[in-house]
């Protein structure tokens, strides 16, 4: 039984075309980039898979069933509960402060509110930010903001991690810091990462890299859809 | 900057702008409409005291609230009152659309305006949006008085279409209402820094105060002044002068009324950390911190609400007062036959003056909720697709405009009604002698038998206390806060538009 399957997956915004039948497998534990030119789709197959986006033809499977058949509230409940999704800015409540932003998908689980704030001080001490656990995220930097983020996305400690564009509004070294944090950690809890990126360097911390173009995976090129030797292991 | 470029600068911008300009005018010209309307009623003349006509009535008219000279400034000060509300919606409107033309002013700074042009830009366009609602505020009232001026059978009019305002204060109104709009935009924008990157807002993060408390209770004194300041001047059989009595009445609500809307702050503030500290679920976490973040945001969406909730508490509190004279009168056989019902009428158009402000205030409310939604649409959009419920948000939503709301409401509905009770006492009659005669109308109307069956009888002192009126009040509170769930229900409509994925794909 396949892990997480795009077949023929196609979408469109208005009368704009943004994927025209992509097929995709994502194995269990693996770390896939997505990369490409810019427009060509990475987003919006990334929205596909994690089930924020229905799509208008194909299908999307999760361990055997297909998400893309399952109401909004599931898909909602799968995204707080077996998947993390991390964006690139604008995704932390502004009133929260850093510990709260972690806790909340805990909170919406159920999880009590003691054990909540101790899983995000865990997690956000385990990313290097924990002095600013009382901050807001106005207060933070853009690195300390992605970190808290990224604490957000693994407190559930998901079986997939969304990632689109993570590193693409903080500076190079800050990017590399964060990604180095979210592959190693997603490697000690064998969380599959689906890295959307259209940076070679970044696309090279993966363990395979798929790219896109037009909407359809570009089987065309040198080493695409193919495993990145070596990589950042 | 010429003229010509900052009117060019002022009309541009998206469809958020033009739903802010069209509101702004909307609200221009409900203002306008209501003071021309109290300019109007002022305008009546009095004529001069004749025999048929001692009371010196405006017998030309039907209704009595026009015919009365002495009640022509109570309903021209309802008429203004009305206008309250409106310039709460326009202040709400003021901030439709908002991180759009926030936007748009950064990108003038980028291209070389200075911060004071920007201001300047920005005040254009709502005193520019001002104007137009003016003028069609003038237009309509134009055209109502011709349509409205029906003379009945005997002459009389149902409104005052005889009359003229004074031409300078339609003037005043005409360029008032936008100048004064300008320049509550700069001035608002003070707080801003416009700068090539975007809007700084310098929002006040401190908790507030409990000042406002102190307001209120000065608010509540200068009413409670009324009554001994005047007797002060009865015992000395001398006449206050003219501008003390009404100088009290107006200090007080005005410190009262904006102590209620500055004590929201406080109580939004306090509503916030009671939900932090006591609430359970993530939705109550995120309204307890937008509560605590902004506590001044209550003030300001529902400032508007409250002013017309502490009035009708107040006209409940005169209309309990007059209930409790008619039964004074009943036991005293004190009162005029007729007038018990006439000044229960005017309580019902004034209760019928507050339905309309509340309406008003839902806009506002509406336009505030719907605002701060679109304003947050990214994060909201984040939340969702990490799997946050859109009911998750709704409800915090709805906890952040009702844990406010509820204290605030009670607040202003208990302020209101204190303010008249301090004005007027209890009615009290009695204690004199009084001849009585009920033999019949033959035998007492005629002067020969008069006297043998009339007796002289002392009439008790009497006092009767005005009942709290629980019910109306009640249903005060009922109306508030059914524009409050109703604003943010038609609200939430607006959350799922605001939260689509295409929010994340915007920078």
């Amino acid at each position: 039984m396949s892990f997480l399957q795009a077949r023929g997956v196609v979408r469109a915004y208005g009368r704009t075309p943004a994927l025209r039948g992509v097929t995709l497998d994502v194995a269990e534990g693996e770390i896939l980039a997505v990369t490409g030119p810019s427009g060509c789709g990475k987003s919006t197959l990334l929205h596909c898979l994690a089930g924020i986006l229905r799509p208008d033809a194909g299908q999307v499977t999760w361990r055997g069933e297909r998400i893309d058949e399952w109401s909004e509230s599931a898909r909602s409940r799968l995204r707080r509960t077996e998947f993390g999704v991390l964006f690139q800015f604008g995704q932390l409540v502004a009133e929260l402060t850093a510990a709260e932003n972690v806790a909340l998908p805990l909170l919406l689980a159920g999880t009590g509110r003691r054990e909540a704030r101790t899983a995000a001080l865990t997690w956000l001490e385990r990313l290097g930010v924990a002095e600013v656990a009382d901050a807001p995220p106005g207060e933070m930097s853009g690195g300390q903001q992605q970190r808290c983020a990224l604490a957000r996305a693994l407190v559930t400690e998901p079986r997939v991690l969304f990632a689109d564009e993570p590193t693409g509004a903080l500076d190079t070294l800050t990017g590399e810091q964060v990604l180095t944090q979210l592959v190693r950690l997603a490697r000690e809890q064998r969380t599959t990462v689906v890295l959307v990126t259209h940076e070679p360097r970044i696309a090279a911390y993966a363990d395979r890299e798929v790219t896109l173009r037009d909407g359809t995976v570009d089987r065309s090129g040198l080493g695409l859809d193919a495993p990145l030797p070596g990589g950042h292991r | 900057m010429t003229p010509g470029t900052l009117f060019r600068l002022a009309r541009a911008g998206t469809r958020a702008d033009t739903a802010r300009v069209a509101l702004t005018a909307l609200s221009a010209a409900l203002a306008t409409l209501a003071g021309l309307a109290a300019l109007t009623v002022l305008a009546i003349p009095t004529p001069p005291a004749t025999d048929g006509n001692s009371v010196r009535w405006s017998l030309q008219y039907t209704n009595g609230l026009l015919r009365e000279p002495g009640l022509r400034g109570g309903l021209a000060f309802a008429l203004v009152l009305l206008v309250v509300p409106v310039l709460g919606l326009a202040g709400q409107c003021a901030r439709l659309g908002a991180p759009a033309r926030d936007r748009r002013l950064a990108a003038l700074r980028l291209a070389g305006a200075t911060p004071h042009q920007v201001t300047r830009i920005a005040a254009a366009e709502t005193g520019l949006a001002s104007l137009l609602g003016t003028v069609g505020g003038l237009a309509v009232f134009l055209a109502g008085r011709r349509l409205l001026h029906r003379p009945g059978p005997d002459g009389r009019l149902p409104l005052p279409t005889d009359v003229h305002p004074a031409p300078p204060a339609v003037l005043a109104v005409a360029l008032g209402l936008p100048l004064l709009a300008a320049v509550v935009t700069a001035v608002l924008l003070r707080r801003v820094t416009t700068t090539p990157f975007g809007m700084v807002r310098r929002a006040r993060t401190r908790a507030p105060w409990p000042w406002p408390g102190l307001l209120i209770l000065v608010g509540l004194a200068l009413f409670a002044a009324f009554r001994p300041v005047g007797l002060w001047y009865e015992r000395r059989h001398a006449e206050p002068p003219p501008w003390l009595l009404p100088t009290l009445l107006i200090l007080g609500a005005l410190a009262a009324m904006v102590g209620v809307i500055a004590g929201t702050g406080w109580l939004s503030h306090a509503a916030g950390r009671l939900l932090h500290r006591y609430g359970r679920r993530p939705a109550a976490l995120l309204a307890a911190r937008r509560l605590t973040t902004d506590p001044w945001a209550g003030s300001r969406t529902f400032a508007a609400l409250l002013a017309a909730l502490i009035f009708g508490a107040g006209a409940a509190g005169i209309r309990a007062d007059f209930l409790a004279t008619i039964e004074l009168n009943h036991r005293t056989g004190a009162g005029m036959a007729g007038s018990d019902s006439f000044y229960l009428g005017a309580m019902d158009l004034v209760d019928l003056a507050v339905a309309v402000s509340v309406a008003i205030a839902g806009g506002g409310l509406l336009v505030a909720v719907v605002e701060g939604i679109v304003t947050r649409r990214r994060a909201y959009a984040a939340l969702v697709a990490t799997g946050v419920p859109r009911a998750t948000i709704g409800r915090s939503l709805l906890w952040q405009s009702l844990a406010p709301a509820v204290p605030a409401i009670g607040l202003a509905l208990a302020v209101g009604y204190l303010l008249v009770r301090g004005v007027f006492p209890a009615p009290a009659g009695g204690g004199y002698p009084q001849e009585v005669c009920d033999a019949g109308e033959r035998l007492c109307g005629d002067p020969a038998t008069r006297a043998r069956y009339t007796r002289t009888e002392w009439v008790p002192e009497v006092t009767v206390p005005p009942h709290v009126p629980w019910e109306q009040l009640a249903w005060f509170a009922a109306a508030g806060l059914a524009a409050v769930l109703l604003t943010v229900g038609v609200g939430l409509l607006f959350l799922r538009a605001s939260t689509t994925v295409e929010e994340l794909r915007t920078t």
